[in-house]
């Protein structure tokens, strides 16, 4: 195991070099605003730009929205294919891994196109955008979620529920669920960060949101930009810390394999 | 099995229905301009009995009532839309709802198109694209005619009054002095070793009208004309073969960090960024000596915008004597410069930050048959001669 | 049931707007045209591209994404080790386009501080024939966002892997190399290969990033088909657009078939 562990440190230490390389460039240009002096006004001015706070907000609403109707439609879902309907299973799954083959742009085009014109004109509502986000992170939330079924073998769990007496409300929301918390919170991390970072759709469908923003303000700064980038990508990271945090009192989910 | 088959079914469906769809979306232009007829209320003012309303009043409560406005790909910082924006939206008491502002002249075309049947706020009214753009509008059937009231002072406009230039740039070298010792003054110096990967475009040349109009006025520069932009093609290809062309797209923030120090820009961008810099980095904006283009943009209304008058309210204020001295005051030559000059309205101090009238005697302005042909020898061509296709 | 609804109007059927739309010529009328023109040298040459790019960050992804992943998860290395790469590989999976590109252009570009650096002490990256600029540039920039994808997916198939085997091998005599080849790599073939497959999927389809670095001029499948759809470009339709897009969508099928068949066979180790 000794000689385990320094490879195994020697792998961490690259791949630390290599993401955080990029990352120290940006922060150390964003250093630069004012002249031959390292200061912090880039991010002072990002932080006092308005629009910096409604687009921030702005996406987070979309992704926490995204996760809650990803979470209501896939959990479900998952749970009813896994049981009672094994012979589908295949075409569900391609169905969700669908998002990863149609570029945001071919999406977008689409739902407005179909969207603007009866029976369903809904291109103008924030749901649209919501839904949109919902397809384009199915296929993480969606396999996070199956992963987390299969760990805890839904099947068992279901008929000892339904053996003391449970209905199906009672099965989802006090056995299943719980249980599954880890494997939804993975999901929603993934989630999270593919809605904050997001710029086609929010582009399209013209709603504000932190990805165009961003590009806004790279039309025009030098130095907000990257000031923007590390904040949102700290910002991203803390978020997603804060929601393990929350997330390890829960029975573990996927760690539960060992046992069987 | 019931489910499986159903699940096929209810896909059948759809790809039924979105077959019988686009059909649905090749509606003809809406019938949207039921507001009266204004563009043919350009009644000069010593016409005969006095009209009981003015005009530009009527459309002004027209507006209003339609409450907003939708632009496309005006960045705030580009020719002083910023300015511009505010003073419309606060006078006539409308929201401005800027779309896309990092959009290209052919993603302005595209979301007129995209949208032709929405009246939602992605669709928009008034459109502002490169010279080129102005005809491939008309042709795709995306304009209405509008003709505004200072027409008969506009030098360049399609006779129909499809589109109308606002403003013209001059292309120009925006140059990092910090990074860059030697300024360059002349395309013939881009070449020179000393630029190695310094010199870059700030659009994709198949979509952005500054960087095609860029590329075309190295042409000019290289034995090409106004009838030929081949050259520009290969000055481009022999740029990179040298190793002095980035393809990055450069934006002032690559400029400042130094990976694309000399960029190709309009000379209202360049002034611009050197205002909005101010000094740090310190920028110089340089007229290339052997010879440049001027590129007029030109407004077109949007034949399926959900706003009309307020469309036609917001060209007439671009092409009114405070909406041009605000496009001066952004750095760009407006359309009724001359017609400004002639009648003292221009202030030297306005013309100070511009780099010197002289300097400008090397530009040249092209035809719209020569854009047209141009445009798609740039295009179509770029791929061969920079691109990195196959290896 | 909803679910099948959901799917139906949100992402069916705007795309098969992109199947029809790739029959059809400007006027709406059925053509095969689109399709043949698929075999114009400019398009193949950008599938061509595509595929490679694809390819190599999907192989470097994938092996070097294996290691970190098995480093953090069986490594022996103390626990915030893994749960901070994996809220990490959260945010990475999805920085991409201009921040992206902007980081890299700051480290590795021209004047990139590590290009300084490495200046500094004599080495000369441009010199020697490196440039960001390249396809090799941009798929080093890809692997910001391969990487992490394949740390997130393979890790619970890592967990899978149970102490008992490797103490069992151990037991029956076998070494470190031994219960790799016998056991570890088996079991675990089926979902790297399966993963790698998903890897080459994402950089495929990958659009921001590749437009964000090098403006177009590298010629990917992606930023062609964007350079359709927002407008006539050297000649071309947006029913040239669709068609490469339904040759995208053909090639992840592909992709995403061969990834399920695999993961099922893993599977059955792993239960």
């Amino acid at each position: 195991m000794r000689r385990g562990t320094f490879w195994s440190w020697l792998w961490i230490a690259l791949g630390v070099i290599y993401f955080f390389v990029p990352l120290v460039a940006t922060f150390a240009f964003s250093l630069q605003a004012k002249l031959n002096v390292l200061s912090f006004k880039a991010y002072a001015d990002v932080f006092s730009d308005p629009n910096f706070r409604i687009n921030f907000l702005a996406s987070v609403v979309w992704a926490v929205s995204t996760i809650v109707v990803g979470v209501v439609l896939f959990v479900p879902t998952a749970y009813w294919v896994r049981l009672r309907l094994p012979s589908v299973r295949s075409v569900v799954e391609y169905l969700t891994l669908l998002p990863f083959v149609v570029p945001a742009i071919v999406l977008v085009y689409g739902l407005v196109r179909t969207f603007s014109r009866p029976p369903l004109p809904i291109v103008n509502s924030p749901l649209l955008l919501i839904f949109g986000y919902t397809i384009m992170s199915m296929p993480y939330m969606y396999r996070a979620v199956d992963t987390g079924l299969r760990a805890i073998d839904a099947l068992v769990l279901t008929e000892a529920a339904q053996s003391l007496g449970a209905g199906w409300l009672t099965i989802m929301l006090r056995v299943i669920f719980p249980n599954i918390r880890v494997a939804v919170l993975s999901g929603s991390f993934l989630t999270f960060a593919i809605v904050m970072g997001e710029y086609t759709l929010a582009q399209w469908l013209d709603k504000p949101a932190f990805g165009p923003y961003m590009a806004l303000l790279g039309q025009t700064k030098a130095y907000e930009p990257s000031a923007c980038a590390i904040i949102s990508f700290a910002l991203t990271w803390a978020a997603m810390g804060i929601m393990q945090f929350i997330g390890r009192g829960a029975p573990g989910g996927a760690q539960v394999a060992a046992g069987h | 099995m019931s489910a499986k088959k159903m699940v096929f079914v209810l896909m059948a469906m759809a790809m039924i229905l979105a077959a019988c769809a686009p059909a649905a979306t090749a509606v003809a232009p809406m019938v949207e301009t039921s507001a009266p007829m204004v563009e043919t209320v350009v009644v000069p003012a010593t016409a005969g009995p006095a009209p009981t309303a003015n005009p530009m009043d009527t459309l002004a409560a027209a507006c209003k009532a339609e409450g907003t406005i939708t632009l496309i790909a005006d960045p705030r910082d580009w020719a002083d839309y910023g300015t511009i924006m505010d003073t419309f939206g606060s006078r006539y008491g409308v929201s401005i709802n800027d779309l896309n502002p990092n959009g290209s002249s052919a993603d302005e075309l595209a979301a007129i198109k995209a949208n032709e049947g929405n009246k939602g706020p992605q669709a928009p009214d008034v459109v502002d694209v490169g010279y080129s753009f102005g005809p491939q509008g008309v042709s795709g059937n995306l304009f209405a005619p509008y003709k505004v009231q200072t027409w008969d002072t506009i030098p360049l406009k399609d006779p129909n009054g499809y589109w109308t230039e606002e403003y013209a740039g001059v292309m120009t070298f925006e140059v990092n002095t910090k990074v860059v010792k030697d300024v360059p003054t002349s395309w013939a110096d881009l070449l020179k070793p000393e630029y190695k990967g310094m010199v870059a475009l700030a659009g994709d040349p198949k979509g952005s009208n500054q960087a095609i109009m860029a590329v075309w006025a190295s042409a000019l520069a290289n034995g090409g004309s106004l009838d030929n932009a081949q050259p520009g093609l290969d000055f481009f290809a022999k740029l990179n073969k040298e190793g002095n062309f980035v393809p990055v797209i450069g934006h002032l923030a690559e400029v400042a960090q130094g990976a694309t120090p000399i960029l190709l820009r309009w000379d209202y961008n360049a002034v611009g960024d050197e205002v909005s810099a101010a000094g740090n980095p310190p920028i110089t904006v340089v007229v290339p000596s052997d010879g440049t283009i001027e590129g007029p943009y030109v407004a077109a209304l949007s034949a399926y915008g959900p706003h009309p008058n307020c469309g036609k309210l917001w060209l007439e204020f671009l092409f009114s004597d405070e909406g041009q001295m605000d496009y001066l005051r952004g750095f760009a030559h407006p359309a009724r410069f001359a017609d400004l000059v002639s009648r003292n309205l221009v202030t030297s101090d306005v013309l100070s930050m511009l780099p010197s009238a002289s300097s400008y005697s090397v530009a040249v302005i092209p035809t719209l048959a020569q854009i047209a042909a141009q445009s798609t020898t740039i295009t179509s061509g770029w791929d061969s001669a920079v691109g990195v296709t196959v290896h | 049931m909803p679910f099948f609804l959901f799917i139906l109007f949100f992402l069916v059927y705007p795309s098969s707007t992109l199947v029809i739309g790739s029959f059809q010529d400007n006027a709406g009328h059925f053509t095969f045209a689109n399709i043949l023109g698929l075999s114009n040298p400019f398009i193949l040459g950008a599938y061509e591209i595509s595929l490679r790019i694809s390819l190599y960050t999907a192989a470097g992804g994938a092996i070097f994404g294996f290691l970190l992943a098995y480093a953090a998860v069986r490594g022996g290395l103390p626990s915030f080790v893994r749960s901070s790469m994996m809220t990490f590989c959260g945010v990475a999976s999805n920085f991409a386009g201009i921040p992206l590109a902007f980081a890299f252009i700051a480290s590795v570009g021209r004047v990139g501080v590590v290009t300084e650096l490495l200046n500094s002490i004599g080495i000369n990256l441009y010199d020697m024939g490196f440039s960001l600029y390249s396809i090799l540039g941009l798929s080093v920039v890809y692997m910001y966002f391969q990487f992490p994808l394949m740390v997130l997916i393979i890790t619970p198939a890592i967990d899978g892997l149970r102490r008992e085997w490797r103490e069992a091998a151990e037991n029956l005599g076998g070494s470190f190399f031994d219960y790799w080849r016998r056991v570890a790599l088996p079991i675990l073939t089926p979902s790297i290969l399966g993963t790698a497959i998903l890897l080459f999927g994402n950089a495929f389809g990958a659009y921001a990033t590749a437009y964000a670095l090098t403006g177009g001029v590298i010629s990917l499948v992606t930023l062609r088909i964007g350079d359709q759809l927002s407008g006539d470009v050297g000649g071309m339709s947006a029913g040239a657009g669709y068609a490469m897009a339904l040759g995208m969508l053909v090639i992840m099928t592909v992709c995403i078939t061969g990834y399920t068949v695999l993961q099922r066979q893993s599977e059955r180790w792993l239960k």
